[in-house]
């Protein structure tokens, strides 16, 4: 029976003649996109008028209207800037590893999870995995200072001891995006995983009892039952983290910081929060998030393209 | 329109907190009780059950200011000031860490109150361009008319005049209170006494590192506890002891930035000497406050130099940890030429701005002001940075003894210390009493200090190329500095870096400054 | 589900088992830490630094947060926006997300591409600032709940495992007389529990989390959520704020209030989580598709 409905729900229809109908057929979905779309409309995309600071020399108490008109400047100064380039490699370097070493993570925790057959140990875990994302990275920062330092941080205690040279970890520009990213995966990693439990929560267990039938040992149930189940919702992510391209969390680069490790650590938030923000540029700290968001933008459409390219059905 | 119904909105927020106030107070009538002779406060109790008069209508007034306690402070204080100075005040505190974005964004939908602070040194230079562009009123004209705010120093309001006019009220600070703070008994103990000039220092960080101090036989202890900070770390006071300037000195008639002097690569010499002998945490490049003073208080490290007023802190927790541990403060540090000098900062750390956008006329105006100069009898400045005697605090010998409840004090009236305008010497408020040896010896060489304090030349001068990336370029010199201490790049390297500021905007910097200080 | 036997299979469990378990301790180390400072004095925390048994025991760090009401407000006021602001989110990105599921939806891209496009642009905070002023929301706890109702990357989310229910029921329950409001409180919903679970989750540690919108729309501190104490007691405690170096008048909070803030202001969002756990078992979806 329902082989049937969804046999005659995939005829194709004639396209153009049938709008109107179709229109009108779908008119309660359009009436449930109104309280959204007219969110977006007043909370985002009037906003939004204000990205034309970007292009002004932007003063506060004149207003967008009085402030005069530049045109690129501002976004000139950031392309000359000695340090631009540099920047801009440690951004994407930065982003470069966070995708190829933080993504994967949490997919991995959450297979591996999904194999526990214990639902205590399996609760317990979640929940454990599940504290870092509430602790704010001023105390994360401020722990790993505590265990890293060469003035007795336990970690460096721990090579002395065993004779191995103590490392320099905080200060050194090679140890920082090691530490980065390791802090990264601590915090974020269990959290991550919810949104894959999720999806496993929802394949037919039915699907597990026929593979097994068929002798399919538990990791190539994993590869052909459990991975495909979530592919879309990875794709998904994955499209939508590489648009937080230049999200690296500011706070976190910026108490890590310091310098001896700036070469490396300086990413694009950092840079406007030292060059613009600190000091009250507010047109050339829009502009150097315009230039940043309009890399995100290249950048999802590009991933977007290709996840269709693939078969996928991509975000837009 | 909408200014008005915001403002209805403020009113209706305001009567209800007096409201709520009047409910707990219990014997509180309204807001009209006020006692028509507002200054003698036990006359106002006795009145409280009088009917009101109205003599005058009390002035309301909106102040919004940084928050730097862990929670807003009731109204207790509050309501003893709008007592004293017959007005309905409202207090908008913010956390001093988001409070430029809350003052940015204020301040660019035009909603800033009738006072608004500003969050430090640093903002008040942003803020300027706006001042200039009348965006707040100069009140330079009106202050001889208030016999206490015209007391204010004269030398400190100039550093925070705007092209020579006056349009702020300075939160005073003493100028020099940067010095060292050590552990005396290691001192005794190894023989030795306060360093009198730099070797010395050098002698006690080394003695102190390889000297057993402690006396456990172990080598687990330091000299000096840095931390991330060239400015309010050990740095700045050092250099100043070497006779560097402070930020910017005059050299051969011209004014030159501090660390173009070889006074300034003198003390990078020092301290990389100090972090080599590993007399020091090597890691202070990455060392926050809180570590720095964990090193000090669990008795690891020796020296601390920043802010002497840091050692009631400092000793709290040390003699938990060391009960037979004696601390000192110290400042009087001579460079290798002899001569000793200390680093002032321009006697104030924040100031207070009226906006146009709501202060609508003189007459508001001066009524506002007539607040503050009531804010600078001594008695309302007492009330705010003491409290209420006898609750928060007692006066033994002329000076203000804390209560022993150091809780409430904390939570009904330090909210309020950071904006007592002036300081003791102009606004007549007690000083405050010390039991700490270490602290009562801080406050007599903070005396000290002021008369070998050398003030930055640049403090009430204006650079444009300053103002848009003088924090910027700055870094590029911090940067050096401490690849230089931590002997990455020689001097050389240095140099280049220096080259790299006047080229990125440091030679447009000088001449700027150059060119105003000639004025 | 069938135990596996085989020892292959029971090499890969207990592999499996130890890494897993390695991992919690690792994460839940530090946060041990924090646990134990709260309860010990600062003193002890500047000596040992790193602590997971107090030797010297102290209860000073919660009973000066407990002394005044204030974190107990800020609790409430948490817990309250937290509630109706995750309630009111998941009705509005449902809805939308729902809508833009449906394959047959005409504009449905060109939507979704407006809506990734607020993920990358943004005015910044003084735009915002004014249309909440315009709309009257100042002061007001709307303020905290309204400008952040739909994340996008929630909608997105929601849409994408709505999009995975076969379209088969829906078109049979649209035969049965429902109409697409129906469809979704009927059969969508009912049918996405790991998924609402999933999504509430977020809202509510977004709205948990409420720090900035609290101190830009609310100038009134007493109904100031518990984000901004918490965040106000620990970078004083940190010695973040290089400019307070100049105000020694205030020293900062002891550390062990640092954690103790931390704790008190962790747990109640915590606990939210083990409630949510059974809709994440396996199955729970298809179960009801069959049923």
């Amino acid at each position: 029976m329902q082989e049937s409905v969804i046999r005659q729900a995939r005829v194709p229809q004639p396209r153009t003649s049938e709008l109107k109908k179709r229109l009108w057929k779908n008119k309660w979905l359009y009436v449930m996109l109104l309280p959204g779309i007219f969110f977006f409309i007043v909370f985002k995309y009037i906003p939004m008028a204000g990205l034309s600071i970007a292009f002004q020399d932007y003063k506060p108490f004149k207003g967008i209207g009085g402030s005069d008109w530049v045109g690129f400047k501002h976004f000139e100064r950031l392309f000359t800037e000695p340090d631009f380039l540099n920047i801009l490699t440690n951004t994407l370097l930065l982003f470069g590893m966070n995708l190829l070493f933080y993504f994967p993570v949490p997919i991995l925790l959450a297979l591996m999870l999904n194999e526990v057959r214990s639902s205590f140990f399996k609760r317990t875990f979640q929940t454990l995995v599940y504290l870092p994302h509430f602790m704010s990275w001023v105390i994360i920062v401020s722990i790993s200072f505590v265990m890293l330092t060469s003035d007795g941080g336990i970690v460096n205690e721990l090579l002395a001891y065993f004779g191995f040279e103590k490392i320099n970890f905080l200060l050194s520009p090679e140890w920082f995006r090691p530490t980065y990213i390791i802090q990264v995966i601590w915090r974020e990693a269990g959290w991550g995983t919810i949104i894959y439990l999720a999806a496993i929560a929802s394949v037919d267990p039915g699907l597990y009892e026929a593979a097994r039938m068929d002798g399919a040992g538990r990791v190539r149930q994993v590869w052909h039952i459990t991975l495909p189940a979530i592919r879309s919702v990875i794709i998904i992510l994955l499209i939508l983290k590489i648009g937080d391209v230049l999200e690296l969390g500011f706070e976190h680069v910026y108490l890590l910081l310091n310098s001896m490790n700036r070469d490396v650590a300086e990413i694009i938030d950092t840079y406007v929060y030292t060059a613009g923000l600190r000091q009250g540029q507010f047109s050339y700290s829009t502009a150097i998030g315009f230039f940043k968001s309009f890399i995100g933008l290249v950048l999802v459409m590009a991933a977007n393209r290709l996840a269709k390219k693939m078969g996928e059905e991509g975000v837009y | 329109m909408k200014k008005k119904s915001y403002s209805i909105l403020m009113g209706m927020v305001l009567t209800f907190s007096l409201l709520l106030a009047a409910c707990s107070g219990g014997s509180n009538g309204g807001n009209n009780n006020t006692s028509p002779s507002p200054s003698n406060d036990t006359e106002a109790k006795t009145e409280e059950t009088a009917k009101p008069e109205e003599p005058a209508k009390p002035t309301e007034i909106t102040i919004m200011l940084p928050l730097n306690t862990a929670e807003t402070p009731p109204d207790t204080i509050k309501n003893e000031l709008e007592k004293l100075t017959n007005t309905k005040l409202t207090y908008q505190f913010f956390p001093a860490d988001t409070y430029e974005e809350k003052l940015n964004a204020s301040f660019a939908t035009g909603s800033l109150p009738q006072v608004t602070y500003l969050k430090n040194q640093a903002t008040f230079v942003q803020m300027k361009e706006a001042i200039r562009e009348g965006q707040f009123w100069e009140i330079g004209p009106y202050l001889a008319e208030f016999p206490n705010l015209s007391k204010l120093k004269e030398e400190i309001l100039n550093n925070t005049k705007v092209d020579g006019k006056l349009y702020s009220v300075y939160i005073g600070r003493p100028l020099a209170r940067q010095g060292m703070i050590y552990r005396k008994d290691w001192a005794d103990k190894l023989g030795l006494s306060a360093p009198t000039n730099v070797d010395e220092l050098y002698a006690m960080m080394d003695k102190f590192t390889n000297g057993d101090p402690d006396g456990n036989g172990k080598p687990d202890t330091i000299g000096l506890a840095d931390r991330n900070d060239l400015i309010y770390g050990a740095f700045k006071t050092v250099a100043a002891w070497f006779g560097a300037p402070n930020n910017w000195g005059e050299r051969d008639g011209q004014l030159v930035p501090d660390f173009t002097t070889p006074e300034y690569a003198a003390t990078m010499d020092f301290i990389k000497k100090i972090r080599d002998a590993k007399a020091m945490n090597v890691d202070f490049a990455a060392t926050s406050k809180t570590d720095q003073v964990n090193m000090f208080t669990s008795g690891k490290a020796g020296v601390y130099i920043g802010s002497m007023q840091d050692v009631d802190s400092l000793v709290k927790d040390l003699v938990k940890n060391v009960p037979t541990a004696v601390v000192d403060t110290h400042s009087m540090v001579a460079g290798p030429d002899g001569k000793m000098a200390s680093w002032s900062i321009p006697g104030y750390n924040n100031v207070a701005l009226f906006p146009k956008s709501a202060i609508k006329d003189e007459a508001e105006l001066k009524q506002i002001l007539a607040f503050f100069d009531k804010l600078m009898t001594p008695e309302v400045a007492n009330m705010m940075y003491w409290g209420i005697e006898g609750t928060h605090y007692t006066v033994v010998d002329g000076k203000a003894k804390a209560s022993a409840d150091k809780e409430l004090t904390e939570r009904e009236v330090k909210g309020f210390k950071d904006s007592v305008i002036g300081e003791p010497e102009t606004n007549g408020m007690y000083e405050g009493l010390h039991e700490l040896e270490a602290r009562i010896h801080a406050e007599q060489l903070i005396v000290e200090n002021e008369k070998i304090a050398i003030a930055d030349p640049t403090a009430p001068l204006d650079s444009a190329a300053y103002t848009e990336k003088g924090t910027e370029l700055q870094e590029i010199i911090k940067d050096a500095t401490y690849k230089y201490m931590y002997g990455t790049i020689d001097k050389a390297g240095f140099d280049k870096a220096v080259e790299d500021w006047k080229k990125r905007g440091g030679a447009q910097i000088i001449e700027e400054y150059n060119a105003a200080y000639k004025n | 589900m069938v135990e596996d036997k085989t020892f292959g299979g029971r090499l890969f469990s207990i592999v499996n088992f130890t890494l897993l378990a390695v991992i919690a301790l690792v994460t839940v180390l530090p946060f041990l830490h924090v646990v134990a400072g709260s309860f010990t004095t600062s003193a002890e925390m500047a000596m040992k630094k790193f602590i997971l048994v107090p030797t010297i025991w102290s209860f000073d760090a919660y009973t000066f947060i407990f002394s005044t009401d204030t974190i107990f407000r800020a609790m409430a006021v948490s817990t309250g926006i937290t509630l109706f602001g995750t309630l009111f989110s998941m009705f509005t990105t449902a809805l939308m997300a729902y809508g833009l599921s449906r394959r047959d939806l005409d504009g449905r891209k060109a939507i979704m591409f407006l809506v990734v496009f607020t993920m990358l642009f943004s005015g910044g905070l003084i735009p915002t600032f004014l249309v909440v002023r315009e709309m009257g929301l100042i002061d007001t706890y709307a303020a905290l709940i309204i400008p952040s109702a739909i994340s996008a990357f929630n909608l997105i989310i929601l849409k994408n495992f709505f999009q995975n229910i076969p379209e088969g029921l829906e078109e049979s329950a649209k035969i049965d007389g429902c109409n697409d409001f129906g469809i979704l409180f009927r059969i969508v919903l009912p049918l996405s529990m790991p998924a609402i679970a999933t999504i509430s989750l977020f809202y509510a540690v977004t709205y948990w989390n409420t720090y900035l919108s609290a101190i830009l729309y609310l100038d009134d501190s007493a109904k100031w959520p518990i984000q901004v104490l918490l965040r106000q007691i620990v970078v004083l405690a940190s010695g973040l704020d290089y400019s307070s170096d100049l105000d020694a008048a205030v020293p900062p909070p002891d550390q062990t209030v640092k954690m103790a803030v931390i704790v008190v202001a962790t747990l109640p969002i915590l606990l939210v989580y083990p409630f949510l756990q059974k809709h994440f078992a396996k199955g729970a979806m298809l179960g009801s598709i069959k049923g």
